[in-house]
């Protein structure tokens, strides 16, 4: 399929990779993006930028909070720390989401014979 | 948190992610360049896979925003541009909006002034009722003071009931006097009413047994004849000659018991006696009903149940006491719909008023829903894409109500600002001499709520299928098939809906047309009727002997003396007076009678209505005679008492004979018979013939009701109308002199209400024409514009005009017949509903229905012909080549 590594994720996966990231430790936009692709052996194609929205989403419902600071690279970067909030979201969305995707298996793995 | 700290903090979330946005790129293209890539395609490389800013920056922004606020802003900014960008639709939806609203909005407050809110200023007025007397016809009349006594005593349904009878008082002394209205009113008024006094004290219980002059004055009165000074209170105040004390001023916005009036002064009904020679006597006599009752109901009584009790106890007073009230009964009625008072004539053309107001309203909706469906399919490229551009679609949906909402409120605030100015226009309706002024009507949250809701319901009406439409149908569909011209199945759709709404639009505006004829038809026909007179070329005046206190003989001497000053005058060829004017707004006086050789059948009544008047009144009015003399100036309390029958009065009670010397007794005395003269419309022009007699005022002296003179002139009929005045004046310039006008002015009153309704229709229906002609107008050239390609390739294949314009008749013909159809089948039902306004007219009127649709027709030939004119100048050579 062309679009095999369409963009789109479905809604929230973008904001529960975030948190999960930042569960390791806290860090800025560009690192989290790194590590997405890095993690994801590049299959992930996030688009960039649409970190940003997920991002203020996230700071909104008060599951990240946010400082400004010096980067590794001596930039003056805005870095994400989880909150215990969003440590506790983090929970909860992935094992629904690890019973969503199980369903999903136990479906397509339906034996044809 | 504040609104401002909010504001700030937004803004610095905003400003933090804007650089943290830029600190991604940046530290992107560093990591491109140190890649080996050059500054310029590492650039362009970072921004591809950052995405677009402005969207992302917008969505992370969204978080953030207050969602009905801001988004509502940001669409009302863009429905501003976009109003503005097309004045001319804009501007039409705007102003018709504004006549829609403006005339609801106007009629609203004449119908809550005068019937909705009749009470402003007292307390609960909803359980406040008016208890009226009813005559064995069922006709309703006032109330006597006894009876009043007797109900009051008796009725258990009701907390209190007060009697009041509204007139006109003399205020002031010798030597000027000015003519205000006020009430006689039983002590226990303003208790009753709920009304507490702005200053002072209202009247104590006991002035309903020993009369005393004191006087309650309104609020307006008391802050422009004694400035809103304190001391106002003990004063004294000259009301017809008799020194009354001010005890209290009525609060702000209290006007009286008369729904729609201004009425300024209260006084005890007990001091009738002081007011009126004959006083005293009128509150002793169970016959003399002038008193309107207003009953409370009692908390937690049934109204239905008070009603039932006041017709079983108006029954039982009949009985007891049936040489005045035999046949006489009670009945209980919600204000709006009782009927002394201004708001039994203008009920009935307020309703219907009311009603043409809604059409023209509904009319207005269909028409903006058909522009705005119209705007709307013209901008399916637009919308098809921002759709494609991933806006979600109840965003637009949003956006073009927003449109719509903010044309209707320009729309509103205008048609609220004119129906401000036009409220004005009430005594328009009826002209207020010898009556009250109409209180204004009060622009409260009542009328804006009022508004608001027609804003509303105007909004949801014409905004939401456009709405939905406009933003309906695939994406593709709009953005490949070239936009402009319509998607062809959500195209259709909309045509088919707008052929409805301007069907619709033209239905109403049938309706509108059909109402405002029936109501024309009407009025012509009864100001053709003849009264039985001549008042071309008659002056009145009218003068208040009462009011200066004069007993019968010093009445006889100042109406000879006026009456003979008035014969000297230039140009003046007859003189009379009579103490009822034919055609005035209340019926006059009646007496029992009983005429020689006459046996009345069981249950008939033998109250005939009468008019004390002058010599020569027969000949001043230009009543012909059957037969016999007219009245002299020796008809007096010297000489046997004589009277004057209309022909319809022989008819009835003297088998037509010659009647000459009959003998007729009234007032216990007989009275023969000296002249016939032919039937008077004396109420009403629509009357049957109905037996009526005149009598010598100097025989039957009742100065309650004033006398008016009646001056015939060759000269113009203003002057002999001055002249009047004058007389007046010369001879005691005491006597208040009032409706100083042409007898012709003064009988169009009844006519007025029904011609100021029909006028008013007329323009309604006028306001909806030209709606419907803009819909139809709107739908065909739409319709031309769509075809043009059609169009020019039928010419091409040598299509002649003709054909072309039969192809845009038919379309336009087909809207108009349904629009016919419905709106004559649509009148035919309403006209049932107003057939009883009508006077010699039929509600199926075939003239008044024939020229409604042909002049339907017309407008639709003229808002056709201009597209379809257009239609045929079609050059195939340009509109193929546009391809």
């Amino acid at each position: 399929m062309p679009d095999s590594k369409s963009r789109d994720l479905f809604p929230g996966a973008l904001e529960m990779m975030i948190l999960r990231l930042l569960k390791q430790e806290q860090m800025h936009g560009y690192a989290l993006v790194q590590r997405i692709q890095q993690a994801s052996n590049n299959l992930l194609q996030v688009e960039e930028g649409s970190l940003y929205p997920a991002l203020q989403r996230l700071l909104k419902e008060g599951l990240v909070d946010a400082e400004w600071g010096v980067s590794a690279t001596n930039r003056r970067v805005r870095i994400y720390r989880l909150t215990p909030a969003g440590a506790r979201h983090l929970t909860r969305q992935l094992s629904s989401f690890a019973r969503m995707f199980q369903g999903i298996n136990l479906v397509l793995e339906m034996g044809d014979a | 948190m504040t609104l401002i700290d909010r504001l700030l903090r937004r803004r610095r979330i905003y400003d933090d992610l804007s650089s943290e946005m830029q600190a991604h790129l940046e530290e992107r293209i560093d990591d491109l360049v140190a890649q080996g890539m050059s500054h310029d395609d590492a650039s362009a490389a970072a921004r591809r896979a950052f995405g677009n800013v402005t969207r992302l920056t917008e969505e992370a922004r969204d978080p953030w925003q207050w969602p009905m606020i801001e988004s509502f802003l940001m669409d009302l900014r863009f429905a501003l541009r976009q109003l503005r960008r097309s004045p001319a639709f804009t501007t039409i939806i705007v102003l018709t909006l504004a006549v829609g609203i403006a005339s609801t909005t106007t009629v609203f407050s004449w119908t809550r002034t005068i019937l909705l809110d009749p009470l402003p200023g007292a307390g609960h007025p909803e359980r406040v009722e008016a208890l009226e007397s009813t005559t064995e016809s069922g006709r309703p009349i006032g109330t006597s003071w006894l009876d009043f006594r007797d109900y009051g005593k008796y009725l258990t349904s009701f907390s209190g009931l007060t009697a009041t009878y509204p007139t006109s008082l003399a205020v002031g002394d010798a030597k000027q006097s000015t003519l205000r209205w006020g009430e006689l009113v039983s002590a226990n008024f303003f208790d009753v009413l709920e009304v507490r006094p702005a200053l002072g004290r209202f009247f104590p219980a006991r002035l309903d047994s020993v009369p005393t002059p004191v006087v309650v004055i309104s609020y307006d009165l008391w802050k422009s004849r004694f400035r809103g000074e304190q001391s106002a209170i003990g004063t004294s105040m000259e009301i017809n000659r008799y020194p009354f004390t001010i005890i209290g001023v009525a609060p702000r916005g209290f006007h009286g018991s008369m729904p729609g009036l201004d009425l300024q002064l209260w006084i005890p009904a007990t001091t009738l006696g002081q007011i009126v020679p004959t006083g005293g006597w009128m509150l002793q006599d169970r016959a003399t009903r002038m008193f309107r009752v207003l009953a409370r109901i009692a908390p937690g009584v049934d109204p239905a149940v008070a009603r039932q009790e006041v017709q079983r106890f108006g029954a039982l007073m009949a009985r007891a006491n049936p040489v005045e009230s035999e046949g006489v009964g009670g009945v209980l009625l919600p204000l709006w719909r009782s009927h002394l008072g201004a708001q039994d004539s203008l009920r009935a053309p307020l309703l219907v008023l009311l009603g043409a107001c809604g059409l023209v309203l509904l009319i207005v909706c269909a028409n903006m829903a058909n522009l705005l469906l119209a705007r709307a399919m013209g901008r399916r490229r637009e919308f098809g894409l921002r759709l494609a551009l991933g806006a979600p679609r109840r965003r637009l949906v949003r956006q073009l109500l927003t449109e719509t909402s903010l044309l209707v409120v320009a729309g509103s605030a205008l048609g609220l600002v004119c129906s401000v100015w036009l409220a004005e226009a009430l005594p328009w309706m009826i002209p207020t001499f010898a009556s009250p002024t109409f209180t204004a009507p009060r622009f409260d949250a009542g009328v804006l709520m009022f508004t608001g809701g027609l804003a509303v319901a105007v909004t949801i009406l014409a905004g939401i299928a456009p709405a939905l439409h406009g933003t309906s149908g695939r994406v593709g569909e709009a953005l490949n098939d070239g936009g402009s011209r319509g998607a062809v199945g959500a195209g259709a759709q909309v045509a088919r809906l707008r052929g409805l709404l301007v069907g619709g639009e033209m239905a109403l505006a049938v309706v509108a047309l059909v109402g405002a004829g029936l109501f024309h038809a009407s009025f012509r026909q009864a100001s053709t009727v003849s009264p039985g007179f001549s008042a071309n070329q008659v002056a009145m005046g009218s003068v208040s002997l009462a009011l200066a206190g004069y007993d019968s003989a010093r009445a006889y001497g100042f109406m000879s003396r006026v009456s003979d000053n008035l014969r000297q005058q230039p140009g003046v060829t007859a003189v009379s007076y009579t103490d009822y004017v034919p055609m005035s707004v209340s019926e006059g006086s009646w007496e029992p009678l009983r005429v020689e050789g006459y046996a009345p059948q069981a249950g008939e009544s033998m109250k005939v209505y009468r008019a004390a008047v002058g010599p020569d009144f027969f000949k001043t009015m230009q009543i012909p005679f059957v037969s016999g003399r007219e009245f002299r100036i020796d008809d007096d309390s010297a000489h046997a008492p004589v009277m004057i029958v209309n022909r319809e009065f022989v008819a009835r009670f003297l088998g037509g004979r010659a009647s000459i010397g009959m003998k007729v007794n009234g007032w216990g005395r007989w009275f023969t018979i000296v002249g016939v003269v032919e039937n008077v419309k004396n109420y009403r022009l629509t009357d049957p013939p109905t037996p009526y007699f005149y009598v010598p005022m100097r025989q039957v002296y009742r100065p309650e009701y004033g006398y008016t003179f009646v001056v015939r002139s060759t000269l113009p009929v203003d002057q002999a109308a001055a002249d009047i005045r004058r007389a007046v004046n010369a001879v005691d310039p005491t006597v208040p002199v009032f409706n100083t006008m042409p007898l012709e002015a003064y009988i169009e009153v009844p006519l007025r209400v029904q011609q100021a309704a029909a006028q008013m229709l007329g323009l309604l229906a006028g306001v909806a024409q030209f709606l419907a002609a803009i819909g139809l107008y709107g739908v065909i050239a739409y319709s031309v514009a769509q075809r043009t390609r059609e169009i020019g390739v039928r010419i091409a294949l040598g299509a002649r005009p003709a054909n072309v314009l039969r192809v845009i008749a038919a379309q336009a013909g087909a809207l108009l017949a349904w629009g016919l159809l419905a709106g004559i089948v649509a009148s035919v039902m309403l006209g049932r509903v107003v057939s009883a306004m009508l006077f010699a007219v039929s509600p199926a009127d075939i003239t008044v229905f024939a020229s409604a649709a042909l002049t339907m027709m017309l407008v639709a030939v003229a808002a056709t012909s201009v597209p379809a004119l257009q239609a045929i100048r079609v050059d195939p050579a340009i509109t193929l080549r546009d391809d």
